[in-house]
C-alpha cells in the first residue's frame, strides 16, 4: 500500500468510524450497556427470521462472559438453516443496505442496523476479528471463518478459513444446520429492567415457539444470571407474503423513484403491477383524474404529473391491501408466552381484526396478566413489542404507552391514581404492533410515533381485555362469596344444630328451610378440566336453586371456538347462538335442587382454556353466571353476519377469500350502527329462532 | 358482690341453655339461628341512676347466621358452653387462654384469636348475666400490688384461710392481688389508714414507698399497672363498699389515664354489664390534672395523633360529660400538651411526697 493509498484508506476508516460515532445512538451502540443489548438484539433477531423462513423451531443460546475491564465475550448460537459459505461475505459485511429495504411485508430485522454493525462494533472497540460458524443441512462440514469489516470497501474481510465438523459443546452431538458468532466488544453487563434478561424474557414471551437461554458469566467464570424461556408452543409463526406498496401510502419521491426503475410500458400495467389494491377499473380511474394518458410510459412521466396522480390515489376508491403480510402472535400463544414468563392467575388477551392505516395494513394485539407473582405497590409493566421486537427504551414517548395511559382503568378494577396514566397493581400489560411499515419517532426506534388510527386500535382492545379483566375480578368476588355460604350451610349450620341439639337433648332440626333463608339465591359454580384420555378441555357447570321458587333459565357459556376446536362432547344439546356463544335450555329447577351442565371442547392442549364466561337468561339473579347483555349479542351477531355476506360476495366474484378486510365497499359500512337495512337482511334466516328465545322466559 | 348475687350451678348451666334454645328454636322454625346481645360501644353506655354507674343501654346487636363469620361465632359459642358444662361437672377451672388452646380441637369452632375467645366468653357473661368466675374461667393477667396498713385473710391453694398484713408481711413488691377477690377467697380483716391511692406507672408507686408516703399519709397505696385488671377495680370496690375509705386515683395526665380512672369511677364499656360490682362511683381523680401542668409549669410532651384522636372521642363519651371533664379536655386540646406523673420529679424526688401530694389532698379535703 503505498502512501496515498494509506492516506485515503485511513480518511475512509476516519469516516466510517465518524459515522459510527456520530450516530452510535440510533444505532443502539451509544453507552456500554446498551452495546451488548443491541449486538444480542441484531443476533437472536437474525436467528428468529432465518428460523421462521426455514420453518424451524428455534433454539438460540446466548453467553457473554467478562473478558476484562470495560469488555465481554459475546457467543450466540441458532439451529437456523445456516449461511451458505458463499453468502457469508455479504449478510456480515453490507454495512447500511439491509436486503430488506425494499421489500414490504413484517419482518424484526426491519428495525436495526444489521449485524454487520456488531462486527464494525467489534472491530472498532477491541480490534478484534467476529468468529463465525455457520453450517447448512447440505453441507458435510461446518464453515468457520474469521470477519472483520473493510471500512475503505464497506464489505467483509474474510480471514482464518476453514472447513470442519461442527461439535455441540454442550450436547457433544454434530451439528447439522445452525449459526455461531462469537464476538468481543467494549461493553457493561447490566442487570434490571433495561437488560439483557430483560429483551430476551420479552422476545421469548412474543415467541412462544422458541427456546431461548442465557448465561452471564464474571470473570472468575461464575454464573451472574441466567434465563431459560424454554416453547410453549411447535406451532411456527405463518409465513408472511411481501406485498406491494399501496398507493395511501405513497410519497411523491418513492413514486418518482418507482416510475424511473419500471420496466412497465404502459401506466395502466405499472400502475397494477406495482400496487397492491388497485383493480384495473382503478388504474384507469387514476389516469383519468391525474390528466396522464393510459399509455404513456413510465419513465417519461414528469414530476408535476406524478403530484397530480398522488392526489388521484387517494381520491379514487381503492381496494385496501392483502393482510397476509402480518404475522400476528395470535391471542392463544400470547397467553402461552405471556404464561411461560409471568406467574399469574388470570391472563385476558386479545387480537384485534387487521386494519389499514395511510396503506400500511396493521394489526393490534393486547394481553393482560393479573394476580399471582405480580406485586400490586407499583405501576403495571408494560412490555412494548413491534414486530414481535421488544421495546426497551422510551417508554413515555411511546404511543402504546400512550393509548394504554388514555384508559380508564379503574373502570376495569385496576388502581390510576389521578385517573390517567399508567395503572397500578399486580398486572402486567402486553402490547404488540404488527405492522409492514412501523413509525418511530426517531431514528433509535424504541417509540412509536403517533397515530390516530393505530392509537383508536390499541385502546379498543385495552378495553377488551380490560372488560376481561372487571369479569373475572367479579367473578372471583362472587366465586368468594359463593363458597363462603357454601362453607356455611354445609359445614358450619349442621354442626350448629347438632352442638345445640346436643346441649339440649333435643331432637335436631330439619335444616332445608333455613338453608333456603341463608341463601336466597341461586349459585353457578363452574369447573374446567382436562380430560387426558378422550383430550377434551371440559366444563362443568353445576347450578343450585337455594330459593323458595321454581326456576327457569337459559345458560350459555363462551367457548374458544375456531377453525380447530370443536364442541366434541355436549349431552345436552343445547345450540349455537354466536360465535363461541353455546346456549342451553335448563328444565325448570326446583328449590332446593341442583343440576349440572356438562361440555367438552377438542382441538385445544391441556391448560389453554382456564377461564369460562357464564351467561344466563332468565328472572332473577345468579351469583356467579352474568345475565346475558342482548344488545351486545345482537351486535355481535349483525357484525358476523356482515363478514359472512362479505365472503359470499368475494365467493360470487371469484376472488379467492383471504384473511383481508374484505372490499372498499363493505368496509364503508360502520359496524356500530347496526340499524343498516341491508345488514339486518344479511342475517341468516336459520338463527331467527333464537331472537324469540327470550320470550319463553317469561 | 355477696353471696346472694352468684348463681348455683343449676342456674349458670339454665342460662347457657337458654342461649343454645334460641339458635335450636329459630331453626326449628326455618329460620337462621342467632343470638342477641347489647351493642358494646360508647354509643350504648348510659348512667344508672339506681347504681350510680354506667351501664349498658337498650340498643341490641343480632348475630345470625347468614354470614360465615357470625355462624363460625354462633358454633364457638356452644362449643365454649359446652365446655363450661363439663367444667362445672367436673369441679375444674380454666385460664382464658387455656380455653383458647383447648379450642384447637374444637375443629369448625376453632378460635382465631385469643382477643376472640376472650370477647365470646364476655358476650355470654352478657346474655347469661353470670359472671365468667361462675363460668369457672379465669383471666390470665394478676391484678395489682398493695402496699399499706391494712390486714386481708386469704384462702390459700391448700384450703387455708392465711391473715397478711399489707405493710408488714409483705417485700417492697407488696401484697399481689389474686383474681378471685370475692368472699369465698378473701376477706377484708382489718385496717388503720384514712384513703386508698390508686397509682398509674410503677416508677411513682415505687417513689412513694421509697419516701414512706404510705405511712406518713396513712394511706394504702395500690399499683394499677396501666388499665386495671378486674380484680384490682373489684377489690378498690370492695374497701370503699366494706371500710368507707376515700379512693383516689393518681395517674399521668393524658386521655388514656382519664381512660384508666373512668373505667375505675364510671365502669368500663368492655364490661358495662358488671359495672355495679366493678365500679367504686366514689373514686376521685387526684391528679395530675390539664390545670397541673400550667400551675406547676411541668414539663410536658406534644400530644401524639392518636392522643388527639382519643381526646376528640373523650368529649362524646358519656361517662366524662361532666362540666369538670369537658374543661379538662378541651384544655388539654388548647395545651396540645401532656404530662407524666414522673414529670414532677422536675423539682426533686421528694417534691411529690413534700409539695404536690399534701396540696391536692387538702384540696379534696384529705389533708394529713
Amino acid at each position: 500500500m503505498n502512501e496515498a493509498e494509506e492516506i485515503s484508506s485511513k480518511q475512509k476508516q476516519i469516516s466510517i468510524s465518524e459515522f459510527f460515532e456520530k450516530n452510535k445512538h440510533f444505532l443502539g451502540f451509544d453507552t456500554l450497556p446498551r452495546a451488548v443489548i443491541t449486538a444480542v438484539k441484531e443476533s437472536v433477531d437474525n436467528s428468529l427470521d432465518a428460523c421462521e423462513e426455514a420453518r424451524i423451531l428455534p433454539d438460540i443460546r446466548v453467553e457473554i462472559r467478562r473478558t476484562k475491564g470495560d469488555e465481554l465475550e459475546l457467543i450466540t448460537q441458532d439451529n437456523g438453516p445456516g449461511i451458505p459459505r458463499d453468502a457469508i461475505e455479504n449478510v456480515f459485511g453490507k454495512f447500511l443496505l439491509g436486503s430488506r429495504f425494499h421489500a414490504i411485508r413484517q419482518t424484526r430485522g426491519q428495525q436495526g442496523i444489521g449485524i454487520t454493525g456488531v462486527v464494525m462494533y467489534s472491530q472498532l472497540t477491541t480490534g478484534s476479528k467476529t468468529h463465525v460458524v455457520s453450517k447448512i443441512r447440505s453441507d458435510s462440514s461446518a464453515v468457520y471463518v474469521d470477519l472483520g469489516v473493510d471500512t475503505k470497501k464497506n464489505k467483509a474481510i474474510k480471514s482464518g478459513e476453514k472447513r470442519d465438523i461442527w461439535i455441540d459443546e454442550r450436547t457433544g452431538d454434530e451439528v447439522s444446520h445452525g449459526l455461531r458468532i462469537r464476538t468481543q466488544m467494549k461493553a457493561k453487563y447490566q442487570r434490571g429492567k433495561k437488560s439483557v434478561f430483560q429483551y430476551l424474557r420479552m422476545t421469548s414471551i412474543v415467541n412462544p415457539h422458541a427456546s431461548i437461554s442465557l448465561v452471564v458469566l464474571d470473570r472468575e467464570g461464575s454464573v451472574i444470571e441466567e434465563g431459560d424461556w424454554v416453547r410453549t408452543s411447535n406451532k411456527l409463526p405463518r409465513v408472511v407474503e411481501e406485498i406491494k406498496p399501496h398507493p395511501h401510502g405513497i410519497q411523491l419521491g418513492t413514486l418518482q423513484r418507482m416510475l424511473r426503475e419500471a420496466n412497465d410500458r404502459k401506466m395502466t400495467s405499472f400502475l397494477k403491477h406495482n400496487f397492491s389494491g388497485v383493480s384495473p377499473r382503478a388504474a384507469k380511474e387514476i389516469l383519468a383524474m391525474a390528466e396522464v394518458e393510459e399509455g404513456r410510459t413510465p419513465k417519461r412521466i414528469k414530476a408535476e404529473e406524478a403530484k397530480t396522480m398522488i392526489t388521484a390515489f387517494q381520491t379514487v376508491k381503492l381496494l385496501k391491501p392483502p393482510m397476509d403480510c402480518l404475522s400476528p402472535i395470535e391471542d392463544l400463544l400470547i397467553k402461552k408466552g405471556l404464561s411461560k414468563a409471568i406467574d399469574s392467575r388470570f391472563a385476558s388477551t386479545v387480537t384485534r381484526s387487521p386494519s389499514v392505516s395511510q396503506g400500511n395494513p396493521f394489526q393490534i394485539e393486547v394481553g393482560l396478566v393479573f394476580g399471582g407473582d405480580l406485586t400490586s405497590d407499583g405501576p403495571i409493566e408494560i412490555l412494548r413489542f413491534a414486530n414481535r421486537v421488544p421495546l426497551m427504551y422510551q417508554q413515555g414517548g411511546c404511543l402504546l404507552t400512550k393509548s394504554l395511559e388514555a384508559v380508564n382503568w379503574k373502570n376495569y378494577g385496576l388502581e390510576q391514581p389521578g385517573g390517567a396514566g399508567i395503572p397500578k397493581g399486580p398486572a402486567a400489560i402486553l402490547i404488540h404492533l404488527a405492522s409492514t411499515n412501523v413509525q418511530f419517532t426517531s431514528e433509535a426506534k424504541e417509540a412509536v410515533s403517533y397515530n390516530e388510527e393505530v392509537f383508536e386500535e390499541i385502546r379498543k382492545a385495552m378495553l377488551e381485555v380490560g372488560r376481561g379483566l372487571k369479569n373475572h375480578l367479579k367473578k372471583d368476588s362472587q366465586r368468594k362469596k359463593a363458597k363462603e355460604k357454601f362453607e356455611l350451610v354445609n359445614i358450619i349450620l349442621p354442626e350448629i344444630s347438632k352442638k345445640s341439639s346436643e346441649l339440649l337433648g333435643r331432637e335436631e332440626p330439619d335444616l332445608a328451610p333455613v338453608i333456603t333463608q341463608i341463601m336466597n339465591a341461586v349459585f353457578l359454580e363452574e369447573v374446567l378440566s382436562w380430560d387426558k384420555e378422550r383430550r377434551l378441555s371440559m366444563c362443568s357447570i353445576t347450578i343450585h336453586n337455594y330459593t323458595a321458587r321454581a326456576r327457569a333459565y337459559t345458560i350459555l357459556a363462551k367457548w374458544p371456538e375456531s377453525n380447530g376446536t370443536s364442541m366434541e362432547y355436549n349431552p345436552k344439546g343445547g345450540r349455537k347462538e354466536a360465535r363461541g356463544l353455546w346456549a342451553w335450555r335448563l328444565d325448570t329447577l326446583d328449590p332446593g335442587t341442583s343440576t349440572v351442565l356438562e361440555f367438552g371442547i377438542s382441538g385445544l392442549s391441556k391448560g389453554d382454556w382456564n377461564e369460562a364466561d357464564i351467561f344466563f337468561r332468565g328472572n332473577g339473579e345468579i351469583i356467579g353466571a352474568t345475565k346475558m347483555d342482548e344488545a351486545l349479542l345482537e351486535e355481535q351477531r349483525k357484525t358476523e353476519a356482515l363478514e359472512a355476506a362479505v365472503e359470499e360476495v368475494r365467493a360470487k366474484e371469484g376472488t379467492p377469500v383471504r384473511a383481508d378486510m374484505g372490499s372498499q365497499v363493505f368496509s364503508d359500512v360502520d359496524v356500530d350502527e347496526p340499524r343498516d337495512p341491508m345488514i339486518a337482511d344479511m342475517a341468516p334466516s336459520a338463527d331467527t329462532d333464537w331472537f324469540g328465545m327470550e320470550g319463553d322466559e317469561q | 358482690m355477696s353471696e346472694s348475687t352468684r348463681k348455683s350451678r343449676e342456674q349458670v348451666v339454665d342460662s347457657l341453655h337458654q342461649v343454645a334454645a334460641e339458635m335450636h328454636n329459630r331453626m326449628q322454625r326455618g329460620e337462621p339461628p342467632r343470638m342477641t346481645l347489647p351493642v358494646r360501644s360508647k354509643s350504648n353506655i348510659s348512667f344508672d341512676n339506681r347504681l350510680g354507674v354506667f351501664k349498658y343501654g337498650k340498643s341490641k346487636t343480632v348475630r345470625d347466621a347468614t354470614k360465615l363469620g357470625s355462624a363460625r361465632q354462633l358454633l364457638r359459642t356452644l362449643h365454649i358452653t359446652e365446655f363450661i358444662e363439663e367444667m362445672i361437672d367436673s369441679g375444674k377451672s380454666s385460664t382464658l387462654r387455656e380455653m383458647y388452646y383447648i379450642s384447637e380441637g374444637w375443629g369448625n369452632g376453632k378460635f382465631g384469636s385469643q382477643n376472640e375467645s376472650n370477647n365470646l366468653a364476655e358476650d355470654l357473661e352478657i346474655v347469661t348475666k353470670c359472671l365468667r368466675e361462675d363460668f369457672k374461667l379465669r383471666p390470665e393477667e394478676d391484678g395489682a400490688r398493695i402496699i399499706g396498713n391494712i390486714t386481708v385473710e386469704e384462702r390459700n391453694r391448700r384450703g387455708e384461710w392465711m391473715t397478711i398484713n399489707c405493710r408488714d408481711d409483705v417485700g417492697d413488691s407488696g401484697y399481689g392481688v389474686p383474681y378471685n377477690v370475692e368472699e369465698e377467697k378473701l376477706k377484708l380483716v382489718d385496717e388503720d389508714i384514712d384513703f386508698v391511692m390508686a397509682i398509674e406507672t410503677g416508677g411513682m408507686f415505687d417513689r412513694l414507698i421509697e419516701n414512706g408516703f404510705d405511712e406518713e399519709a396513712r394511706c394504702a397505696l395500690i399499683h394499677l399497672k396501666g388499665q386495671p385488671a378486674r380484680s384490682t377495680r373489684r377489690i378498690m370496690r370492695r374497701i370503699s363498699d366494706e371500710w368507707k375509705k376515700p379512693i383516689v386515683v393518681f395517674t399521668d395526665c393524658d386521655p388514656w389515664s382519664f381512660r384508666i380512672f373512668a373505667s375505675i369511677a364510671y365502669g368500663a364499656i368492655k364490661t358495662a354489664h358488671i359495672s355495679e360490682y366493678l365500679a367504686t362511683k366514689e373514686a376521685t381523680y387526684l391528679g395530675i390534672t390539664a390545670d397541673d401542668i400550667l400551675a406547676y409549669d411541668l414539663p410536658s410532651d406534644d400530644l401524639s395523633k392518636q392522643d388527639t384522636g382519643a381526646l376528640e372521642a373523650e368529649l362524646s363519651d358519656p361517662r366524662f360529660n361532666t362540666g369538670w371533664w369537658q374543661e379538662q379536655i378541651k384544655l388539654m386540646q388548647e395545651m396540645g400538651k401532656k404530662a407524666e406523673q414522673q414529670s414532677l420529679a422536675k423539682y426533686g424526688l421528694d417534691f411529690v411526697t413534700d409539695t404536690y401530694l399534701p396540696e391536692k389532698l387538702d384540696g379534696i379535703g384529705l389533708g394529713y
